[in-house]
């Protein structure tokens, strides 16, 4: 028998822990402290992770990586992303999970918890002060210029909400574990802390990884802390009502947590809006819907609160709303958090709290914050300077970034050295803490990881909540400093553990209210419904596009095998169709010559994603189109437009006439765009947003059909040319099959016009979408039975056209054309435009941008 | 004495703007120098919405909006305002160097002090700039009273620099006033705060008007005054004390302070965000400041300076 090994870093046997696992892990490490180890491998684990490693283990490595791809796959398809600046056309980058929780225990939680809540609450009473009576600066509490000289003081906030005993709604901090074993405070998020959807997603995507675990483990649940938070926001709503209304503020889709506020507004019911979307009317601020204003109640913010308002904050942004200030100064509106609470977030704050604690609470602080000099004071600033390499330096304003001392080279840090002693005031040095590790699943094995969680914290009538639960980010590498989701840091769930079992309580289940609340989230913004009408439109225009080119493709290879000179003319004259119907020409690409089929004019037609009306151009309109409303879609919805998102990355460098990949990737796109239309007419509700929708998509179809016929048709040739381009049409509209079984005969124009014109029940004929829109008109708000809107009128007009028009007169050629067809295409055309810039004007104009209107005085000789 | 003063000023777009809000800074000050009596706020169209308050820097602040289509905005603001008797700026000639007086606004814990410092910083109009340092400097000569150094930087900037309205308008950064050595009254105001600032003392920006005398045997014209606009710097004995680089002059109780900031941007007498207007937009901006009751305060006038598109500033 042989002795066992040497007590020290010693761990229990298994398949799963990577063997260097404690020689790697720092001191502190969650799972496996040094101090434990010593005691011999069955202590080695801190208790609170040793369910969670026996079901670990029984799972194994293998098997994990398998699942981890698995919830990869799931956040993939729900759109779980995290837009990453400064790369190439802003790329949305995935949610990378790491399958292992971090895991805390009950007794540990009740300490953080208790020192988060003092902290928000310490916090708080800093806000109302700096932006009330300033006891704080009157005194010396804090130093003048480290408020005053801070970009995020805005003085025009002055006095906002003075009635409201917790400003300071939300809150989030960034906590590792110190070289001590106790948590320390990285960083404090005050604006618009981004990061609780992130948290739901993961915690829904490990329920997949590790089913039943939670139940087994007692992990803390994480809804009560969004009703929570719904409760907060609807009791601090301004005005007396049941279901206030509340949105969401949010910069746009190329935010880098856009994908996060859109999955929150959904989570939550909140309408998601755009500065735009919003206007203030009487000191009062409104949604723009297709219904009209409605009155908004509460925002929910993610716009930077120097961003929110033009008119008193910073004159160039397009994000915010003018007047918002005056209408929160007035309090008929809530706005959450606070415009001006980016003031605390200075890390030039964190060498004074401790102080400020014992001041304003009367405690000492609990949580301890990474030791942090503030240049503004002339001892600090000479230690910062004499430690650069040692320190992380921090702008107290989050406009700049964060640099580590010891990755700095000698010339770097002159130049820090420099623009510290510039404006000492606007720079802190920071101690940089090793902190601890936790276990990461790498390549199949559990390796130590430095990680940081971000905590969240609400108000309530009873003093802030925690979410039991955080969302921890994981270092990519062993040697890594810095954790940032933009330096593509991995992200894991957090479990907090609960003495007893946890009952599960949706987020839906507080009756009569949240129906309520549901029900008016259905008003549909304004800028919604015209993203809506947008989808509707890219998907036929892409459908439509995709269908001619196999028209095309199939015609190229008919003339390979056959050879026949009436094939190679029709061929001419489907290209001309389709360059006619991409708007081809109006993109300056000189016209077709001869019969061999220019491929690369087509190719670009195909994949040049800078052409407009190319394919390619028009599916990304389609899925950013999608984006900008990603609020509203269903899972399944959203995996159809991803899956048009990743065709499109397809088209690229496909040869045209060179085999069948081309063609498997258009009917791969076909049946997409397919499943996209089933899915919007199955799946959305068919009120405003869906109505919106189909109009787009109908209004395309008839714009399609006018360009098609009016190149195909129009011209009169020979019969059996006249056949084949006919019966090409037909297949490209999905028609043939119907002709052949309606009129027993080769197309004619008379039939086929008949079909693709005038037949009611044909859904690809051009009076089919003529009737949907005349009727889709009359189920739009404001409606009016009994007097015709201008947006009416011109519907019913290009309808009316149609059906009064007679097949025998269209038939009559006159000089080589079909001239009555021609006329009546193009009247259409021109109705069809019109109509489009009606329903903007009547349903969208909120497109209108603010402008800012100078001061004056005049200049007079003095 | 009393002033009667009538600030008026008209917006013509070019097409109709839907709706506006609008932030104003019109309402003159009262405190222990001056009592702001009587104040009329007069606008075209009917706002909406209006409301007063006191803004951050202590000034009356007005928000309106106008929610009907309009082509024109008129903005008129008649207000009388009681000055001291003991008009004059006191001249104390205070010996405190301005070196020691900016030590003891960096230290000192009085209250007044440290509010003060909220003027030694940066600010969006005002940035802290080695030029302004150096050019400062020659008037910051060691161990000089604070207050002789202000009074020798407002005489230079009166003798150095040109008054120019044409040259310079509200985004004209004071680097290139400091180069090409003109611009109007707002620039030198600015210009003298980045001056004291860079020298790491506090300075204010002071927006109001001045009664202007016409020229020797000739009536006084309507509309011929203009807001006006100078500067004040902290000092620790005798408080804010005020400088009028545009005119060499110690403000004295002809000078009528409307509000008081960091720089033009806290201050502006009237800003606003329109939707729709148009490309092009024209104003017209008239002031008159008396110093007698009129009977019936004066009318707008054709006398009034018209069709400036671009937009300008104080003089």
């Amino acid at each position: 028998m042989k002795e066992p090994s040497p007590a020290t870093h010693a761990l229990p046997k298994g398949q799963l822990l990577h063997p260097e696992y404690a020689a790697l892990a720092s001191p502190h490490d969650e799972l496996a402290p040094h101090h434990l180890a010593a005691r011999g491998p069955g202590h080695a684990l801190r208790p609170h992770w040793q369910q969670l490693m026996a079901i670990l283990e029984e799972v194994g490595g293998g098997e994990l990586e398998r699942r981890r791809q698995e919830a990869w796959q799931v956040l993939r398809e729900n759109g779980v992303t995290y837009n990453v600046y400064n790369e190439q056309d802003s790329k949305r980058r995935l949610w990378e999970i790491d399958p292992v929780p971090l895991v805390i225990s009950a007794d540990e939680w009740s300490r953080t918890e208790r020192g988060l809540v003092q902290r928000a609450e310490l916090l708080n009473l800093v806000l109302q002060d700096l932006y009330g009576p300033r006891q704080l600066l009157r005194e010396g509490a804090l130093p003048a210029e480290l408020i005053y000289a801070h970009p995020g003081f805005l003085r025009p906030c002055q006095g906002l909400q003075p009635n409201s005993t917790h400003p300071l709604i939300q809150y989030a901090v960034d906590l590792a574990r110190g070289p001590d074993d106790r948590m320390w405070v990285l960083s404090d998020r005050t604006q618009a802390p981004s990061g609780p959807g992130y948290a739901l997603e993961t915690r829904i995507a490990m329920s997949q990884v590790l089913p039943d675990t939670f139940k087994r483990c007692y992990v803390q649940r994480l809804s009560g802390f969004f009703r929570t938070l719904r409760d907060t926001l609807a009791a601090q709503a301004p005005h007396l009502t049941d279901d206030p209304r509340i949105v969401v503020l949010t910069p746009g889709p190329l935010n880098e947590t856009y994908f996060e506020q859109a999955y929150l507004a959904a989570y939550l019911g909140y309408s998601l809006v755009q500065g735009d979307d919003l206007t203030v009317r009487d000191g009062q601020l409104w949604m723009k819907s297709l219904e009209g204003l409605q009155r908004v109640d509460v925002v929910l913010r993610r716009v930077d609160d120097t961003y929110c308002d033009p008119l008193e904050l910073r004159g160039d942004s397009q994000l915010g709303v003018p007047g918002l200030l005056e209408a929160a100064r007035r309090g008929t509106v809530l706005v959450a958090n606070p415009l001006g609470s980016g003031v605390l977030e200075n890390p030039g704050l964190l060498p004074f709290l401790p102080g400020l604690c014992r001041l304003l609470l009367g405690e000492d602080l609990q949580l301890p914050s990474a030791a942090t000099w503030w240049c503004g004071q002339p001892d600090e600033c000479r230690y910062v300077l004499d430690h650069l390499s040692d320190l992380v330096i921090k702008p107290v304003h989050r406009s700049g970034l964060s640099v580590f001392g010891p990755e700095l080279s000698r010339p770097q840090r002159d130049v820090w050295r420099a623009r510290i002693q510039k404006s000492p005031a606007l720079y802190v040095g920071q101690e940089l803490v090793e902190f601890s590790t936790t276990p990461a699943l790498i390549d199949g094995t559990l390796q130590p990881r430095r990680s940081v969680t971000r905590h969240f914290l609400v108000t309530s009538e009873g003093g802030y909540r925690v979410m039991p639960g955080g969302l921890t980010r994981v270092a990519p590498g062993s040697n890594t400093l810095s954790i940032t989701n933009q330096a593509g840091s991995v992200n894991k769930d957090t479990w907090v553990l609960a003495e007893h079992s946890q009952p599960h309580r949706s987020l839906l289940s507080d009756g009569a209210r949240t129906i309520r609340a549901l029900d008016r989230s259905g008003v549909l913004p304004s800028r919604a419904g015209e993203n809506l009408f947008w989808v509707g439109r890219y998907a036929e225009r892409a459908e439509f596009t995709v269908r001619m080119l196999r028209t095309v493709l199939n015609k190229h290879n008919e003339i390979e095998e056959y050879g026949d000179d009436n094939d190679r003319r029709c061929l001419t004259s489907l290209i001309d169709a389709l360059r006619a119907v991409t708007h081809a020409d109006a993109n300056s690409i000189p016209a077709t010559q001869g019969a061999e089929p220019p491929q690369t004019d087509l190719a670009s037609l195909i994949a040049d994603p800078a052409r407009s009306g190319s394919l390619s151009q028009v599916l990304s309109a389609l899925t950013h189109a999608a984006f900008n409303v990603r609020d509203l879609w269903s899972s399944d919805t959203w995996r159809v437009i991803d899956d048009l998102e990743a065709l499109q990355e397809g088209l690229q460098g496909l040869s045209v006439f060179g085999g069948h990949r081309l063609r498997q990737r258009l009917d791969d796109l076909v049946t997409s765009l397919i499943a996209l239309s089933g899915q919007t007419t199955e799946s959305m509700t068919h009120e405003h947003g869906w109505t919106l929708l189909d109009t787009g998509r109908r209004l395309e179809r008839a714009l399609g059909l006018c360009d098609l016929l009016r190149t195909a048709v129009v011209p009169v040739h020979e019969e059996l040319l006249d056949h084949l381009v006919l019966e090409a049409v037909l297949s490209s509209q999905e028609s043939l099959m119907i002709h052949r079984w309606r009129y027993r005969t080769a197309p004619h124009k008379l039939t086929a016009l008949d079909l693709l014109l005038l037949d009611e029940s044909n859904p690809r004929g051009l009076v089919y979408q003529l009737k949907s829109i005349d009727q889709h008109l009359t189920t739009l708000p404001d409606a009016k039975n009994n007097r015709l809107e201008p947006v009416q009128r011109i519907a019913l007009g290009a309808y009316t056209r149609v059906r009064l028009t007679e097949s025998t007169v269209l038939v009559e050629p006159k000089a080589g054309r079909l001239e009555a067809l021609e006329s009546l295409l193009l009247a259409t055309h021109v109705d069809l435009q019109q109509f489009s810039a009606a329903l903007a004007e009547r349903y969208f104009s909120h497109v209108q941008a603010p402008r800012q209107l100078g001061t004056t005085s005049l200049g007079i000789d003095p | 004495m009393n002033y009667y003063i009538r600030h008026h000023t008209l917006y013509r777009y070019a097409e109709p703007v839907s709706f506006c809000h609008n932030l104003a800074h019109l309402r003159p000050l009262s405190d222990s120098r001056q009592s702001c009596r009587k104040f009329r706020l007069l606008i075209q169209p009917d706002p909406r919405s209006l409301r007063h308050f006191e803004d951050y820097f202590g000034n009356h602040a007005t928000y309106f909006s106008i929610e009907q289509p309009h082509t024109e905005l008129e903005v008129t603001v008649e207000s009388e305002v009681e000055m001291d008797v003991y008009g004059d700026q006191l001249d104390f000639t205070a010996n405190l160097s301005w070196e020691a007086a900016g030590e003891q606004v960096q230290r000192s814990r009085n209250q007044a002090m440290i509010l003060a410092r909220e003027y030694c910083y940066p600010s969006k109009l005002v940035g802290i700039l080695p030029e302004l340092r150096r050019y400062a400097e020659p008037s910051f000569t060691k161990g000089r009273p604070f207050s002789e150094a202000a009074q020798d930087l407002t005489h230079r900037i009166y003798s150095e620099f040109d008054f120019d309205p044409n040259v310079t308008d509200v985004s004209t950064p004071i680097e290139d006033v400091l180069r090409h050595r003109h611009g109007v009254c707002q620039d030198f105001a600015h210009l003298a705060i980045g001056c004291v600032r860079a020298m790491g003392l506090p300075a204010a920006y002071i927006s109001g008007y001045l009664e202007t005398a016409p020229p020797p045997g000739k009536p006084k014209l309507l509309g011929a005054d203009a807001s006006h606009a100078w500067f004040a710097v902290y000092q620790p004995e005798l408080g804010w004390m005020q400088y009028d680089p545009t005119n060499d002059r110690i403000p004295n109780n002809q000078y009528i302070r409307v509000a008081r900031g960091r720089d033009f941007d806290d201050v502006s007498p009237l800003k606003g965000v329109i939707f729709g207007g148009g490309e092009e937009h024209h104003v017209e901006v008239s002031v008159d400041v008396l110093n007698t009751k009129p009977t019936d305060l004066p009318r707008p006038t054709q006398a009034a300076a018209t069709d400036h598109t671009k937009e300008r500033k104080p003089a």
